[in-house]
């Protein structure tokens, strides 16, 4: 695996501030944003969830080379964590929920790193997925967690309490459904830029570094010394403690946990993918890439009969026009711009290039065709 | 001192190293060479020594100062490669293995970052390490890379790899430095200097060098020492002169005896 | 309370060569080219659907049987039909490879793994487009058990499940011949072994990979043909499931090992049909559980040979 030195580290330092302060103000107006717009406040919310999940995710697929397939996992044990707390003693502190799903993220990620972090490559990805799966039989099966109809996270029709603050802004005059989503919104900003900071912070330490050395080069970082596999486990646990973060949150979101759409293997191929959707070389990208998978996944077929297929086409495109993702693309998609603001006969070069390859193809897969129908060229 | 006890190691049929036993580092400083022909289990005697092997019978010692003047015993036949660098045992491989996208200061820092075990740290930055830094542009320029320090390992020319390979290794301060095959696959005119900068580093921080090697000239100028191995044995050990003196020893190496 | 084990375990056997047509396609791709097919399962989706409506016309054109010739005649025109529905796939997984495919190997692994997975969502929507969203059954199940094979068993076995064995047998049979046997087959054993060196003495590998790829495309649609005209029906998520399991047997097998996608493909029917009337609770985990064990006993898988020091 050889990866492009990262692009977002070329922006120029004011150009950084700029987007920071950018997606922040984004970030912190999109209740607003989606009282003005069609944008639905609730999707939005869940793809940051996710985004977060997928930020631990990068940790190991960025620096450690590892692709982990079985990521929900640790979102699945985080929501199960806060919906058993609620479910079966009746804790109703919002804090305590999530304290108890990120416990329970650890535990479980403390023991499947423990097992995976001396395998590689496809072995590596094959069981992560495998635990996963044993994880979402053993909940689906099981009657303490209900099954296939799963845990509320509510004590009685309460919801739980979010530090008083929503009772605050319910007596305010606040709707208390909308207090409550507003009030987890701006708990899930606040932790967002808390865990991207931290992960900036650790990545560009010695440690990061190291784990920078393991995912370049195994056995060399074994020959200056550092103890892989155990390396690996720290940065796996780490990784699903951000999921067992995420999947708190989005029981409290939910109010309600199901197996399927936290702990089957499949939603943990989309956190994967929204990682690389959004850039797995940028710190961000993840979450960018979450926002709208989710949005594509789960809004996308109010308006298209055809909704995977307009994801897929989605997707498709970011493989072939936009290899480092969205936000890794953005400084040569901002030059490419540029360039052709300056010098519009460009745009017909584009154009070209995407008929000409297009063409090409078609090309292909017409010969292709003719070859096994005829036997001949 | 590092010393190989009765090392044997078979696979399947084959003996790769049959009852091996070695010294190195009987004077500070030494550099043995290890020769021999194809299959004669060189890097398999590097690869039980470094512990990327374990043996099937027979001990690793190494005999370490204990502070006061006196010599203990340590035996390391069992522990893992990482444990063995904080013994003091480094190695490099016939393949270049660096760390190909970071750039030549990143990969030193990264070594001698382990070497100082700060690699668990979070709370620093990576080039926040004033003595690491020194340590660092110490390193480039005993090995000539201060030019190519801000350029991705992936990019640099093959001997400035080697080069690099080696830097790291000395990074990581060890007492004892296996080479494999250090000069292979570098162009003939810059095996020399490949060489001679290991041998002043070496001779700089008395780092006792065991080094496999097939150009005999560079054995003949740098060995203090010289190892023979043939079909898993030890078949000569003595001064680099047997090279020119020993007919039976000639014919091994030339591969014309069987 | 044993005594249906061997009909359990039977189930099992047959339940393992869907399995094994499945993997069969999924671990020969992955061996030659690398890449880990994530829209497998939908390929065998579509073979199920393909399956449906040809088979569904060619039964129209015979008689429902009455007797055992025409059992057998009912069942040969069922056969025939999803061996051309299996055929169909040929031209859609070379087309699949050529266009989308073919541009992306020299990537990261994690590109090829979200290209398939694009390629696993268009594929979904294709089959909505054109069969729509509901299960649909071809219906051919009683017609086939009317071919009196239960007296060869001497227990009440539908004669389905043993068509079934009988084409995976053949199926592990035409491979192992061609891999073995035939100057193609080598030629792809040795495209896997070494890319360059193929390249180097004159093979095209960009036609190696199209035939590898529409390979693994009509064992997928060829089981999913198997499974339509069996008492299931096609559905668009049925995919999911038998490429998850997929996995797991090509990984207790070892990647890239025929023998081993066949092993294990056994080894994860009968255990699951075993266990599963006794201890229903464990059906969805035993694969899983089974995956772990032989991937922390022995990584390679039980024949293969990756994961040498170098």
């Amino acid at each position: 695996m050889s990866r492009a030195r990262l692009s977002a580290e070329n922006l120029p330092t004011s150009v950084r501030v700029v987007l920071v302060v950018l997606g922040l103000g984004v970030l912190l107006a999109v209740p607003d944003l989606a009282r003005v717009t069609p944008l639905s406040f609730a999707t939005i919310h869940k793809g940051l969830l996710f985004g977060l999940a997928a930020v631990g995710l990068n940790l190991l697929l960025r620096h450690t080379e590892l692709v982990s397939f079985g990521h929900v996992a640790f979102f699945g044990t985080g929501a199960y964590g806060a919906a058993v707390l609620a479910t079966y003693y009746e804790v109703s502190s919002g804090l305590v929920l999530l304290a108890g799903a990120v416990l329970a993220a650890t535990a479980v990620a403390l023991v499947v790193g423990y097992l995976v972090a001396g395998h590689l490559d496809i072995y590596f990805a094959l069981l992560t997925l495998a635990f996963n799966q044993v994880l979402f039989a053993f909940v689906v099966q099981s009657s303490f967690f209900n099954s296939t109809d799963g845990l509320s996270v509510r004590v009685g029709v309460d919801r739980p309490s979010l530090l008083g603050l929503d009772q605050l802004l319910v007596s305010a005059g606040l709707d208390p459904v909308q207090a409550y989503n507003y009030v987890l919104y701006y708990l899930t900003v606040a932790i967002l830029v808390v865990v991207v900071l931290v992960t900036w912070k650790l990545v560009n330490s010695p440690f990061g570094r190291a784990l920078d050395a393991i995912g370049q080069d195994r056995t060399r970082a074994r020959f200056i010394g550092i103890p892989v596999e155990r390396y690996v486990w720290i940065a796996f646990t780490i990784s699903g403690i951000y999921g067992g973060i995420a999947g708190g949150l989005f029981a409290l979101l939910q109010l309600h946990v199901r197996p399927e759409p936290v702990l089957f293997a499949f939603v943990s191929g989309e956190i994967l993918f929204m990682a690389i959707l959004g850039g797995v070389g940028t710190l961000v990208g993840p979450i960018v890439g979450g926002v709208i998978l989710v949005y594509l996944l789960d809004l996308a077929r109010f308006y298209v009969t055809y909704y995977h297929a307009l994801t897929g086409i989605v997707l498709l495109a970011v493989v072939y026009f936009l290899p480092e993702g969205i936000l890794g693309s953005l400084p040569a998609l901002g030059a490419a711009i540029e360039r052709r603001r300056r010098d519009p006969g460009l745009v017909r070069n584009d154009v070209e290039t995407v008929v000409t390859s297009v063409r090409r193809s078609v090309r292909r897969a017409v010969t292709t065709v003719r070859i096994l129908v005829f036997g001949v060229n | 001192m590092l010393e190989a006890r009765n090392l044997r190691k078979t696979f399947g049929e084959l003996r790769a190293t049959d009852d091996v036993s070695l010294q190195f580092g009987t004077t500070d400083g030494e550099m043995v060479f290890i020769v021999g022909p194809n299959g004669a289990g060189k890097t398999t005697l590097v690869n039980l020594l470094t512990g990327l092997l374990t043996p099937d019978q027979g001990s690793v010692v190494v005999h370490q100062d204990d502070g006061d003047g006196s010599t203990v015993e340590r035996e390391i036949t069992g522990l893992a490669p990482e444990k063995r660098v904080d013994a003091g045992l480094v190695r490099s491989f016939q393949i270049v293995h660096v760390f190909e996208e970071m750039t030549v200061r990143e990969n030193l820092r990264v070594a001698v970052l382990s070497e100082r075990g700060e690699t668990l740290n979070v709370l620093s930055f990576d080039d926040g390490h004033d003595g690491v830094e020194r340590t660092v542009d110490d390193l480039l320029a005993q090995f000539r890379l201060e030019d190519v320090a801000d350029e991705v390992a992936d990019t640099l020319p093959h001997g400035d790899r080697k080069l690099l390979d080696v830097a790291m290794s000395f990074g990581l301060e060890p007492t004892y430095l296996l080479l494999d095959e250090p000069t292979a696959g570098v162009a003939t005119r810059e095996k020399e200097y490949v060489i001679e900068t290991i041998a002043e580093a070496s001779d700089a921080d008395d780092v006792t060098t065991v080094t496999i090697e097939h150009d005999m000239d560079i054995v003949k100028s740098y060995a203090d020492r010289l190892v023979v191995l043939h079909e898993g044995r030890v078949f000569r050990e003595g001064d680099p002169s047997l090279l020119e003196t020993d007919g039976e020893l000639r014919r091994v190496l030339l591969g014309v005896d069987e | 309370m044993f005594e249906s084990l061997p009909y359990h375990a039977l189930n099992g056997v047959y339940y393992g060569f869907i399995l094994f047509m499945i993997a069969a396609g999924l671990t020969i791709v992955f061996g030659v080219l690398g890449v880990l097919n994530l829209a497998h399962g939908e390929l065998y989706a579509f073979g199920a659907f393909v399956a449906f409506s040809i088979v569904g016309y060619l039964t129209g054109l015979v008689a429902e049987p009455t007797g055992p010739v025409t059992a057998l005649i009912f069942g040969a025109v069922v056969l025939v039909g999803s061996l051309a529905a299996a055929a169909v796939l040929l031209p859609v997984g070379a087309t699949l490879e050529a266009a989308f495919v073919r541009p992306i190997y020299d990537r990261d692994d994690v590109y090829q793994l979200l290209l398939t997975y694009a390629l696993l969502l268009i594929l979904t929507d294709v089959m909505k487009f054109v069969w729509g969203a509901k299960p649909l059954d071809v219906g051919v199940y009683d017609g086939l058990n009317a071919i009196p094979t239960t007296e060869l068993f001497g227990i009440d076995y539908p004669t389905y499940n043993v068509v079934v064995v009988a084409v995976g047998l053949v199926v592990f049979g035409w491979l192992v011949w061609f891999f073995d046997r035939t100057k193609t087959g080598r030629i792809v054993r040795a495209t896997a072994i070494d890319r360059e060196m193929a390249t180097a003495i004159g093979v095209s590998t960009d036609r190696i990979f199209t035939l590898v790829f529409a390979m693994g495309a009509f064992f997928a649609g060829f089981g999913g043909a198997m499974v339509s005209i069996g008492p299931g029906s096609a559905y668009l998520e049925m995919g999911l499931s038998p490429l998850v399991l997929s996995f797991v047997v090509i990984v207790i097998g070892g990647l890239g090992s025929l023998r081993g996608a066949l092993v294990g493909a056994l080894l994860v029917g009968v255990t699951t049909q075993v266990v599963t009337p006794y201890y229903s609770e464990l059906e969805l985990a035993v694969p899983f559980v089974l995956m772990v064990v032989v991937l922390l006993v022995r990584p390679e898988g039980l024949y293969g040979t990756w994961g040498e020091i170098e």
